[in-house]
């Protein structure tokens, strides 16, 4: 037997030490359902949905937990798997209070829904008492819906793992489990910072955006636009989600190279004053009577050139002191700096995060 | 937990959690003395711990809220408790319930003696008497036993009593002459799974990685299952001993009992076992820790149960890796039952060959049966492995009562499901028992006359699944409560086809897709029911359609 090599659907492929079955059927075009996985966090094993067969083994084995050894022989599809991953599916639409949801709840909450239909799973069978509890909680950015929960703890495990808040938790035990923070309590009042990384990895949208939902009514096709948060110099990318020409949300690029699908609260939901009536959208520049009054750019440029051409010869160069914004991204940092020491003479330069 | 006498009093939140921050595994320590302090668990202390242990709030709260003997208002933990596990059904436990307006709570672990109501630290037969643990009958079967050979010696708690002789002898044989003499004897793990005790320890002596850890599984959640209590209140000092045995076999440096909450008594014997095998300096190299559970059936799952001691949310870890290389704090450890470790003094006294020799039919060794339900005499019995079940049912334990007769059996306490029918000829061993579809286990069995309604018996088995589900993984989650609400009647198609055919679909998906035995072992319930008792079910579909 080589080294690194083992069979996937009768076909010998080579692993890297440490790939666990889902990622290297994954490389190799497998579609392996899951339900519990997000590729950013540690391997959890809960949904069970990625099962697959391995040789050896009385169970069909979770894939995403199982790492690849030497001479392993796995197949990702077959008969009996198919019908296990449909019963699953059946069971897990059971326990649910409905599966069609809003896609503006979230970039995954279509995830079960689409499942359930690959799978011919939506057949009403196994009836009974649903789960969760939908969780009264006046923010104005996530609804916390768990009536739509299915207990994949993607939230929890994304708060813990990525963003390091810890705000989230899983209480009780069983078909009795929620979703809950600290003595359940409202989000405002826990250490959530609104980053909204569990909306956008919850599979079902129990978890959604109250804000994108807000503009659910506006009409016409979502758009997607891939950009980048303007909010600061780190440069995570964004998908702008619109409607002709309104903004209606934001989703996190999973393969933002900066941020990999992570947002703050800033990205994430501060996307409203785009159409806010009160946006300035020219330069304002200050009249004779006291007031500010709309100007071109021209206009604008040269009076701050005067400005600040009238304090240097009145005082000297090294009485001009600039400050560059933390929003803006090491580019535009660098031509500010070059600006204030080629172009106004000083070296009196900083950065709003450090000023 | 005793504090010691030099803490101020009061004691203050602030001093217990200084007093356990140092040792290993301090959540469960700090919890229970807070817990036993202001008889409950408030917000405020939960912040302190919080602060304290750098265990984020949420968390620790939602921690606690897995744990059903953890109260959150005063009063909580004196509160009575009153067990309503399948035997204390057929005893009255409803009844009980009723009339101290108490909660209910699974089975306590002795099923062999009154209906049993847990008030804080005492636990209390229905007249409000203490309960303590029975000696076992003197040996019913003439057969030599091996665990219970010397139980009955009065003293033997003692150790005075005792005597650590199959220590000192192992401290003059290398690890290795030790892990080859187990590994001869054929001991097997006596908790449920049945791994070879010495391959376990060889693979811990091999891995890499220091601390090593020894775990002494006390958590003896299994309804019908109280051999463990046996052993740790008659003969607390052979459990030890084996512990101590373990760590020098398996090079570890620590050590833990976790003992399930429901026996207070028992955590009073073992602390004083435990001060006075330390006085007399029979620890030597490896520490011992008593860590008490706190209501949680999971955490005798041993990747839940590290993760129990680790403070972290218990539920079970997936595998692999396994706890021999990867186990309490990631390093290198042994989980072993209180029956398996109480097996090893004798081994290291009389030999491997002799271990062997007390099975029978090729059969290594004894097991602890826990005997309970519809039958004359129940309680603890040592069998060969091999004996035939009948012969420890009719001769032994008097058979059915006055009037009955057997219709059933279960297996592995709840989770091997029921032996009904021609399958009552089984002997007692895992190959006999695993060829009906069922597994002996931990050694319970709970007794069913012919009067009794085997639908009911599933659902009472059934409800505690789905109480003790940990909710970890989608199948059983899910799985264990929609069959007992299929067994309730509550919900389900009403033809009898159509509903085997949905409980058949859930326990065959369980049995397949679980993340851990209790999930797959759960359907072998509804399986065995289906199997044994179609007129049972028939009649149950019927009633509900
Ligand atoms: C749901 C569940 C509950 C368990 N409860 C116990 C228990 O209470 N005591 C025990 O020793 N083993 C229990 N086990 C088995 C342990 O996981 C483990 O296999 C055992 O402690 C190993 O010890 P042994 O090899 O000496 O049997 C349980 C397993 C499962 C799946
Ligand atoms: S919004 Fe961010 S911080 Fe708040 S609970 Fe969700 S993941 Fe955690
Ligand atoms: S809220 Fe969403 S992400 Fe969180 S556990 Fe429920 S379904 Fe999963
Ligand atoms: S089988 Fe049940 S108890 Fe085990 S991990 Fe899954 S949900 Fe938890
Ligand atoms: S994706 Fe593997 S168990 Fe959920
Ligand atoms: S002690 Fe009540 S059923 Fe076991």
């Amino acid at each position: 037997m080589t080294e690194s090599k083992l069979t996937l659907d009768g076909q010998q492929v080579e692993f890297t030490p440490g790939e666990t079955l889902y990622e290297l059927a994954s490389r190799h075009g497998k579609t392996i359902p899951t339900l519990c996985y997000d590729p950013r966090l540690e391997p959890f094993g809960g949904c069970r949905l990625c099962a697959v067969e391995l040789e050896g083994t009385k169970a069909p084995v979770a894939s995403c937990t199982m790492r690849a050894t030497p001479g392993m022989v796995v197949r990702t599809d077959s008969q009996s798997l198919d019908k296990l991953r449909r019963t699953l599916l059946e069971m897990v639409a059971s326990e649910n209070r409905e599966l069609e949801v809003d896609p503006l709840r979230g970039y995954a909450s279509q995830q079960l829904k689409e499942l359930v239909d690959r799978y011919g799973a939506r057949t009403g069978r196994f009836k009974g008492r649903t789960s969760g509890k939908s969780h009264a909680d006046d923010n104005p950015f996530i609804l916390r819906d768990y009536d739509l929960c299915i207990s994949c703890y993607r939230c929890v495990r994304v708060c813990a793992e990525q963003e390091g808040d810890y705000a989230i938790s899983i209480m009780n035990r069983g078909f009795e489990t929620r979703i809950t923070t600290e003595f359940e309590g409202k989000l405002k009042d826990s250490q959530c910072t609104f980053c909204g990384q569990c909306v956008q990895t919850c599979p079902t949208g129990a978890l959604a955006d109250r804000k994108a939902l807000a503009n659910a009514k506006i009409p016409g096709e979502t758009r997607k636009t891939r950009t980048t948060c303007a909010y600061c110099g780190v440069g995570c990318s964004l998908d702008v989600l619109s409607r002709g020409d309104r903004i209606v949300g934001v989703h996190p690029a999973m393969d933002g190279p900066a941020n990999e699908g992570a947002l703050c609260i800033k990205g994430q939901f501060a996307f409203d004053f785009v159409h806010h009536p009160d946006r300035l959208k020219s330069p304002l520049v200050r009249g004779e009577d006291g007031e500010l009054h709309e100007a071109s750019w021209d206009e604008a440029l040269d009076r701050a050139a005067r400005g600040l051409g009238q304090v240097i010869e009145e005082h000297g160069r090294h009485s001009v002191y600039c400050i560059a914004s933390g929003r803006t991204p090491s580019e535009a940092c660098y031509l500010m700096g070059k600006f204030v020491r080629a172009g106004l003479g000083t070296s009196y330069i900083d950065n709003c995060s450090r000023a | 937990m005793a504090l010691p006498d030099e803490l101020p009093r009061p004691v203050e939140t602030r001093d217990l959690i200084e007093l356990f921050r140092h040792q290993p595994a301090p959540l469960l320590a700090v919890l229970h003395a807070l817990h036993d302090r202001d008889g409950y668990l408030s917000d405020e202390v939960l912040g302190e711990v919080s602060k304290g242990l750098r265990i984020p709030l949420a968390d620790l709260f939602g921690t606690v809220t897995f744990y059903h003997h953890f109260a959150r208002k005063p009063g909580g933990k004196a509160a009575p408790r009153v067990c309503t596990g399948p035997v204390c059904c057929q005893h009255g436990a409803l009844d009980l319930v009723q009339k101290l307006g108490a909660t209910e709570m699974p089975c306590a672990g002795r099923c062999d003696q009154p209906v049993p109501v847990l008030a804080g630290d005492q636990v209390l037969d229905p007249h409000g008497q203490p309960l303590l643990s029975p000696l076992p009958v003197p040996n019913p079967g003439g057969c030599e036993e091996c665990v219970f050979a010397h139980i009955r010696e009065p003293g033997r708690s003692n150790l005075a009593g005792y005597g650590y002789e199959a220590l000192q002898k192992a401290l003059t044989m290398t690890s290795q002459q030790v892990l080859d003499l187990v590994s001869e004897s054929g001991l097997a793990g006596r908790g449920g799974a049945g791994f070879p005790t010495g391959t376990k320890w060889k693979l811990v002596a091999q891995a890499q990685g220091y601390p090593k850890t020894v775990v002494c599984n006390a958590d003896e959640g299994e309804p019908g299952c109280f051999k463990d209590r046996a052993l740790l209140d008659h003969d607390p000092h052979a459990v030890l001993e084996g512990m101590l045995i373990a760590a020098h076999a398996t090079g570890a440096s620590r050590a833990f009992l976790y003992l399930r909450y429901e026996y207070p008594h028992t955590l009073r014997i073992l602390e004083r076992a435990l001060e006075e095998a330390r006085a007399a300096g029979l620890l030597g190299t490896c520490e011992i820790y008593l860590r008490r559970g706190a209501g949680a059936y999971i955490c005798g799952e041993e990747g839940a149960l590290l993760n129990s001691l680790e403070g972290r949310h218990p539920f079970p870890r997936y595998r692999p890796p396994f706890p021999v290389t990867h186990g309490f704090e990631n390093l290198p450890t042994a989980v072993n039952n209180v029956e398996t470790l109480a097996s090893v003094p004798p081994i290291l006294r009389n030999g491997a060959a002799w271990y062997r020799s007390l099975g029978r039919n090729g059969q290594a060794g004894t097991k602890l049966i826990s005997l309970s339900g519809d039958i004359q005499k129940p309680g603890n019995y040592e069998v060969p492995l091999g004996l035939p079940l009948r012969t420890l049912l009719e001769e032994w334990a008097g058979g059915a009562p006055e009037g009955h007769t057997i219709r059933a059996v279960t297996m592995a306490g709840l989770s091997g499901g029921f032996l009904g029918g021609a399958d009552l000829e089984v002997t007692l061993d895992e190959p006999s028992i695993r060829s009906r579809g069922s597994f002996l286990g931990a050694g319970g069995i709970i007794v069913f006359h012919d009067g009794r309604n085997m639908v009911e018996a599933a659902r009472q088995a059934m409800e505690f699944f789905a109480h003790e589900s940990c909710g970890k993984c989608f199948p059983c989650r899910i799985g264990t409560q929609r069959l007992v609400e299929r067994l309730s009647g509550e919900a389900g198609p009403g033809e009898k086809e159509r509903w085997v055919e949905e409980v058949e679909d859930l326990g065959h998906t369980m049995k397949a897709l679980s993340a851990c035995g209790l999930g797959m072992a759960a359907p072998l319930v509804t399986e065995s029911l289906n199997r044994y008792f179609p007129e049972d079910v028939a009649a149950h579909v019927g009633r509900n359609a």
